[in-house]
């Protein structure tokens, strides 16, 4: 690897003030495309691509990368300050951001959003540069049968997500399941549970979904208690600079999660066709999981908000990896971008990696410099973004449910998304009211149509002999790993409660 | 004061009236026009609309062209919302022309008859090619038509254009193919990467990148013209195979089309192919789309219309083996 080579492109970014004051321009508008739910980082790109359109290719390349780099990173606020994911795959930064924000930690849950987002930023550009050399061997290694077998570790992690009640988690993530098949069946054509409505081909939308599980059950429970999203006096909470820092010094605290989340976050962003909604689930299970106190997920353990933020910025990294080298896009967005790229006169495919490293250099750097830029400018401002945790509900409630109706409008541009996201907010708030888990919903939803898909085309590949490949063989042992240690879990806990409770008497 | 108010109101309500005629004639002057587009933002159809569009604008004189995604359904969505739009003329869109399918089939769900929209044109084809994964056997078409197992051909799911196209020439060509539809944006190029799938059939450009890097090559071409590629036309050997194949080269032909709703005045429509083509003519439009790696072959009005005509007219039995090629699969 040339080393000078890398060096080099990061002094083209850091030593023209041209290039550092474009990074300064894209920061914030990512964030903003990120925080305003439904918009999201790929309208942000298609949106400027034609003021791009004048740069030369550097520029244009860096100006593009580091406003796509940053957009979880707005994304988290809503979702710890209101429950409102601003995008699909900063949904499981609810789970506990918003728990720790009605105890009063808004500042430090912001904070740890900020800082795991830069962190997994960081070390998904690392992750980049380290695995270069075996990119090939790794993505190509990962077919549908890998897939079907990843989607249903996934879906053993609902579990993990149950808290108090496996049954109750179970129901709900079957309930999730089953919202996965409305949609056209991809094998047969045939429409399932979409009652001849054409907005139901294409499935429930994530972000409708999300929205209506998470966010209009928390207002409609702000509205009923009254008061305002922070439970607690404003005297006795933290929202200053310090709780934020606070927040930021937590990913460090937990600095072997947060390595381990940004390590699949990156991974899982490596492999196309896995999506950024799977990834923070799947890291925010793996949270829980590896908790020595998995009972304080979902009451605002800070853990929780660390897992998906790391995920959501280091999957970035990962998907630039096939899109620049295979020209394969990682994700949806990265398929923008590669366009974009094009567009810009860059090549990307093997040959980039003989004629245009520099340009990859850069890319790289970019990435890591927008995310460490994003988490000093939102040091800045995140003490008065606190505050709004403290605006009276019947303020607040109005300006959040347009939001929320306006996002789901916008996410697929159909009115009818509105009312299913009605309807769902009406069942999300029976599973809140009567303390049913609501993150086992979207995990189904999100994880079944993937595993369907692999699986049909595993079928049609290889039929039942998918399982016994060697990617399959390890997934399969990942699962039964999986299962395992929470029955160990489950049956040690018990031992422990009937202990006790024998010394008790 | 009443008199004030009067008067005042009548001046308003005058200039309102003469802003629908004074602009030396022209209606579009100071208005807004919807360019509905049938996909999410990204992606070749939204691209070009957006170009498009930038042009029109000035071509036009309107105020504003303003980009309306509305994805969904396998452009199903798009085309339905383009066909009920108000037809003043002030909505136009663009949408996949494999919906012809849908129509040709008899489908439920197509409520439209694609002849009744108002053709403003065309900014390019899309011609189909056959590529074939490096690690596959299948070299050529004489090895293609000469397979003895089934070569494995990823498509996008059932119902969507991709997979239309892929029965059919099966059909019109004999060729023994095992079709596995779920594949969907690139995910059939990474599957060719893996050995898994062996060849897909779609629109030449999105190979591009794939055949530059050497992971795949062409061995056939539908509805364009490749160096040293065979066309499948040369392959299609009864009259019946003649027709289907020509099916696809007219979809691939008309590519990137145009539309106005149903109804638009006569002379509304006269005015968007006028600005249409002025805009498809710009040398300036030709020269973004050209860094943008998007081919501009343009055809107008009339020579549309004439163009889905004759992709939806077929003879019964025509029918009949579209509809086994697509349904017989289900």
């Amino acid at each position: 690897m040339d080393l000078s080579g890398i060096f080099d492109a990061l002094l083209t970014i850091v030593g023209s003030p041209y290039h550092m004051s474009l990074l300064l321009l894209a920061v914030p508008i990512g964030m903003f495309f990120g925080a305003i739910p439904g918009l999201g980082g790929k309208l942000g790109v298609v949106l400027v691509i034609p003021f791009v359109f004048g740069m030369d290719a550097t520029a244009g390349a860096l100006f593009l990368i580091a406003m796509h780099a940053v957009v979880h990173t707005g994304g988290s606020v809503p979702s710890i300050l209101f429950g409102v994911p601003g995008t699909g795959p900063d949904a499981a930064t609810i789970v506990d951001g918003l728990p720790m924000t009605r105890k009063g930690e808004a500042g430090r849950a912001l904070g740890a959003a900020f800082g795991a987002s830069g962190f997994g930023g960081v070390i998904g550009g690392l992750f980049i540069l380290a695995l270069l050399p075996l990119l090939r061997p790794i993505v190509l290694q990962f077919s549908p049968a890998e897939f079907f077998l990843l989607a249903l570790f996934g879906i053993t992690l609902i579990a993990m997500l149950s808290g108090e009640s496996l049954v109750k988690g179970l129901m709900v993530g079957f309930f999730g399941l089953m919202m996965a098949f409305v949609n056209l069946d991809p094998q047969t054509g045939t429409q399932r549970y979409t009652f001849d409505l054409l907005f139901l081909w294409d499935g429930i939308d994530i972000i409708a979904a999300v929205l209506g599980i998470f966010a209009i059950p928390e207002m409609i429970a702000l509205g009923a208690a009254g008061g305002a999203m922070a439970r607690v006096d404003k005297a006795a909470a933290s929202h200053g600079r310090a709780d934020v820092m606070r927040g930021i010094g937590d990913v460090f605290r937990h600095w072997r999660l947060s390595i381990r989340t940004s390590l699949i976050g990156a991974f899982i962003g490596m492999i196309p066709g896995l999506g950024g909604d799977a990834a923070s689930w799947i890291c925010y299970g793996h949270a829980v999981q590896s908790s020595k106190t998995p009972e304080r997920f979902g009451k605002g353990a800070v853990e929780g908000v660390i897992a998906p933020e790391t995920a959501n910025n280091s999957k970035e990294g990962g998907s630039l990896l096939p899109t620049l080298f295979f020209a394969v896009p990682g994700s949806s967005g990265m398929a923008i971008l590669l366009g974009a790229f094009v567009m810009l006169g860059i090549q990307p495919g093997p040959a980039i990696a003989l004629t245009g490293m520099e340009i990859v250099w850069i890319l790289i750097w970019g990435l890591m410099l927008a995310n460490i830029l994003a988490v000093m400018m939102f040091i800045l401002v995140a003490p008065a973004l606190g505050y709004l945790s403290y605006v009276r509900g019947n303020l607040l409630i109005p300006f959040v449910l347009i939001l929320t109706f306006l996002g789901a409008f916008l996410a697929v541009r159909a009115w009818e998304n509105m009312v299913l996201l009605a309807a769902l907010g009406t069942i999300g708030y029976f599973l809140k009211k009567y303390d049913w888990p609501r993150p086992p919903f979207v995990i189904g939803l999100i994880l079944g149509p993937i595993a369907e898909d692999s699986y049909h085309k595993a079928m049609s590949l290889w039929g039942p002999a998918f399982l016994l490949r060697p990617g399959a063989l390890i997934m399969i042992g990942l699962i039964v790993l999986s299962i395992g240690f929470y029955v160990y879990q489950q049956v040690t806990n018990r031992r422990k409660s009937i202990w006790l409770s024998e010394d008790d008497h | 004061m009443r008199h004030v108010l009067i008067r005042s109101v009548a001046l308003i309500l005058l200039v309102a009236c003469s802003q629908e005629t004074t602009d030396d004639g022209n209606f579009y002057h100071a208005k807004n026009v919807s360019y509905i587009v049938a996909t999410d933002p990204g992606g070749g159809f939204d691209a070009y609309a957006r170009l498009i569009g930038k042009y029109l604008k000035k071509n036009l004189a309107a105020d504003n062209v303003i980009i309306r995604n509305t994805p969904g359904a396998g452009h199903l969505v798009g085309a339905i919302t383009l066909f009920r739009s108000k037809p003043d003329g002030l909505t136009i869109g663009t949408f996949n022309m494999g919906l012809i399918y849908g129509q040709i089939v008899g489908k439920p769900v197509h409520t439209f008859d694609l002849r009744e929209f108002e053709w403003i044109g065309k900014a390019s084809g899309e011609p189909r090619s056959i590529v074939v994964s490096n690690q596959c056997a299948i070299k050529n078409m004489e090895d293609l038509m000469a397979a003895e197992e089934p070569v494995k051909f990823g498509s996008a799911g059932l119902g969507s254009a991709s997979f239309s196209d892929t029965m059919l020439l099966a059909t019109a060509l004999d060729l023994n193919v095992d079709v596995i539809p779920g594949f969907e944006g690139t995910e059939g190029e990474m599957s060719m990467m893996r050995g898994e799938i062996c060849a897909i059939l779609g629109s030449t450009s999105s190979f591009t990148q794939f055949v530059d890097s050497g992971y795949g090559s062409l061995i056939l071409t539908i509805g364009g013209e490749i160096d040293g590629i065979p066309n499948a036309m040369d392959f299609a050997e009864t009259e019946q195979a003649r027709r289907l194949v020509a099916i696809i080269e007219t979809l691939a032909r008309l590519g990137r089309v145009t539309a106005a709703p149903p109804g638009t005045p006569k002379d509304r429509v006269e005015s968007l192919r006028a600005a249409y083509k002025a805009s498809l003519e710009d040398p300036d439009l030709i020269a973004e789309a050209h860094t943008m790696r998007r081919p501009i072959e343009p055809a107008y009005g009339e020579e549309v219309y004439q163009l889905v005509v004759s992709a939806l007219d077929q003879t019964p039995e025509i029918v009949a083996m579209i509809k086994k090629a697509i349904d017989g699969a289900q």
